[in-house]
């Protein structure tokens, strides 16, 4: 077992000089240090982001509602700024729309989404409450980054809970977490200095080439969730590639952490640590080579549709939440028209408002479309009842929503295609996507 | 019998013999594994609803959202061993407290079948691997 070097004031916490939850939180990141071997915390500088509530890390750590209670009766806070990912746990109920979300909590048939009372007791008020008094900002998103306004500059140590949110804090902010965000890395504001704290980890190992020049977001999409198949956990370096659009980070990003356990990545040329291809492999050699081609697309493609049916009972987008542009966009697609089958939305609470401001939430209201804000289809784990097959625009959601649904006869299918596919999906009930 | 001795890294300490269970996969959770009944519910996945509560699960490596750490709830399996090292693991570790391994001298993935009988010696750093019989 790793021996772990502790600052005497590290040492005065686990003791339980500092008081209990400082105690417990010690633990738990002692213990995080000797299975990941890292020989020491390190006092973080940026950002953190977390499951919420999340007071218990694990069955062996946990805290409780009273814990906080007297945390906040103290003015105690969060040591760095703190961002709550996603709706709250466990049910993550949407925290706009939930009124039309007409399907059951996770694996529970009998309690609905769109109840009241269970939204009431979905919301965590309380936790919340206090939460936000210790300085937690309730931003409820997978894509956080888009409504932060507070980001980590390159080289700030920070600690995130979100898989497509590491490689963007990683890759594309130039920051530096490992994914292990939690009450105990943001309350103290510390995490084991391991991975890609450690600049030595953050070169590149695997240069990715490619055949087909990546451009569209479907290419972005389906390329980031081959490549990470195709590379694991490794830190690939992307070449031939056009520049990447945020709407395409996001795909990538979350596809790229789906395929594989990408933490970082580097795009020469685009992303901040890598101004050269030279650079991103840190002076080094690539271990190895793959192509992410033709081929190796097109598989990926035949991979993530799952469907026999070209009848379409309903069509979700918003994986990860859509930007504000992409709402835009969307409102465009669907002015004047109407949807022949539900249609679900999801974005960031926080751009819902702004949605609602620039008036795209009227213009999907008035083509039936249900726009819903921080929660996500998969995670809520149901579909309305008698919906056998949906259609998705992003690789993540196509690969998880037919997990959470063990249907004894295996009914949810999934088309998997471009964001028009999917549009033109809600407005006929029909698939015509292809791999073009 | 032929014994397999492999030494590796221990991240969760602790002693067991199990059969193993072997993904030739990378594990992914989140939606995609069910703790209750002990099983990954990834659509496509060699081990589609294979049980491995009680068993040496043997994997690659993880792969997508940070509910993998569901492998180490529920009906968890008896011990891990995994080829490459990662976050999600020392999570994984942190949820199950079993006898959890990796960065081996040989890749365990290459020794190990489903059915073999594994000694996960995590207090002394090692696996030993009796290969089943036929």
């Amino acid at each position: 077992m790793t021996t772990v070097r502790l600052t005497d004031e590290e040492k005065r916490m686990l003791q339980g000089e500092r008081g209990k939850v400082r105690r417990i939180c010690m633990e738990y990141l002692v213990e995080m240090c000797q299975i990941s071997g890292a020989e020491r915390l390190i006092d973080l500088d940026g950002t953190g982001d977390m499951h919420s509530p999340g007071l218990e890390m694990s069955p062996y750590y946990k805290i409780t509602v009273e814990d906080l209670r007297e945390l906040v009766a103290r003015g105690e806070h969060f040591k760095i700024p703190t961002f709550a990912d996603k709706s709250p746990f466990p049910e993550q109920p949407p925290i706009h729309g939930w009124e039309r979300c007409n399907i059951c909590s996770y694996r529970q048939a009998g309690v609905r989404q769109d109840d009241p009372a269970f939204h009431r007791r979905a919301m965590h008020e309380e936790e919340f409450r206090l939460l936000r008094q210790m300085g937690m900002i309730t931003s409820h998103s997978c894509a956080n980054y888009l409504t932060m306004t507070y980001w980590p500059t390159m080289g700030q140590h920070c600690s995130w809970f979100e898989s497509s949110q590491i490689p963007y804090c990683n890759a594309v902010l130039g920051a530096r977490a490992n994914f292990d965000g939690s009450f105990a890395t943001c309350f103290l504001g510390k995490a084991p200095y391991y991975g890609l704290h450690i600049t030595e980890n953050r070169y590149g190992t695997v240069l990715v080439r490619t055949d087909r020049t990546i451009r569209t977001d479907l290419e972005w999409d389906v390329f980031g969730y081959a490549v990470g198949c195709a590379v694991k956990c490794a830190v690939p370096v992307l070449t031939g590639t056009a520049k990447p659009t945020t709407t395409q980070l996001q795909k990538l990003n979350s596809a790229i952490h789906t395929g594989g356990g990408v933490e970082m990545y580097h795009i020469p040329g685009s992303t901040p640590e890598a101004p050269t291809l030279e650079f991103a492999f840190g002076g080094k050699k690539p271990r190895q080579e793959v192509c992410i081609g033709e081929a190796e697309l097109r598989a990926a493609y035949d991979y993530l549709n799952y469907h026999t049916t070209d009848r379409v009972d309903m069509v979700y987008l918003g994986c990860p939440h859509l930007n504000l542009v992409d709402l835009m966009l969307l409102a465009r697609r669907f002015q004047g028209k109407r949807v022949k089958v539900p249609c679900w939305v999801m974005t960031a609470p926080w751009l819902y408002y702004a949605a609602r401001d620039m008036g795209y939430v009227d213009i999907l209201a008035q083509a039936g479309v249900t726009l819903m804000s921080g929660a996500c289809l998969a995670a809520m784990g149901a579909v309305p009842q008698g919906v056998e097959c949906i259609a998705v625009d992003t690789a993540k959601q196509a690969n998880y929503v037919t997990g959470c649904y063990p249907d004894p006869d295996e009914k949810l299918q999934v088309c998997y295609g471009t964001t028009d596919e999917c549009v033109d999906a809600a407005l006929t009930g029909r698939w015509r996507g292809e791999w073009r | 019998m032929k014994k397999i001795r492999i030494r590796g890294r221990t991240e969760y300490p602790g002693r067991v013999e199990a059969e193993a269970l072997v993904s030739p996969m990378p594990l992914q959770g989140f939606t995609n594994v069910d703790p209750e009944h002990g099983y990954t519910t990834e659509r496509n996945h060699p081990l589609f609803r294979v049980p491995y509560t009680g068993k040496v699960l043997v994997f690659p490596s993880q792969r997508g959202s940070g509910g993998f750490l569901k492998y180490g709830r529920g009906n968890k399996p008896a011990a891990f061993l995994h080829t490459v090292a990662s976050p999600l693991n020392v999570l994984c570790a942190l949820q199950a407290h079993v006898p959890s391994m990796t960065d081996f001298e040989r890749d365990p993935m290459e020794v190990i079948e489903t059915g073999d009988m594994v000694l996960v010696n995590a207090d002394e750093g090692y696996i030993e691997v009796t290969k089943k019989e036929g």
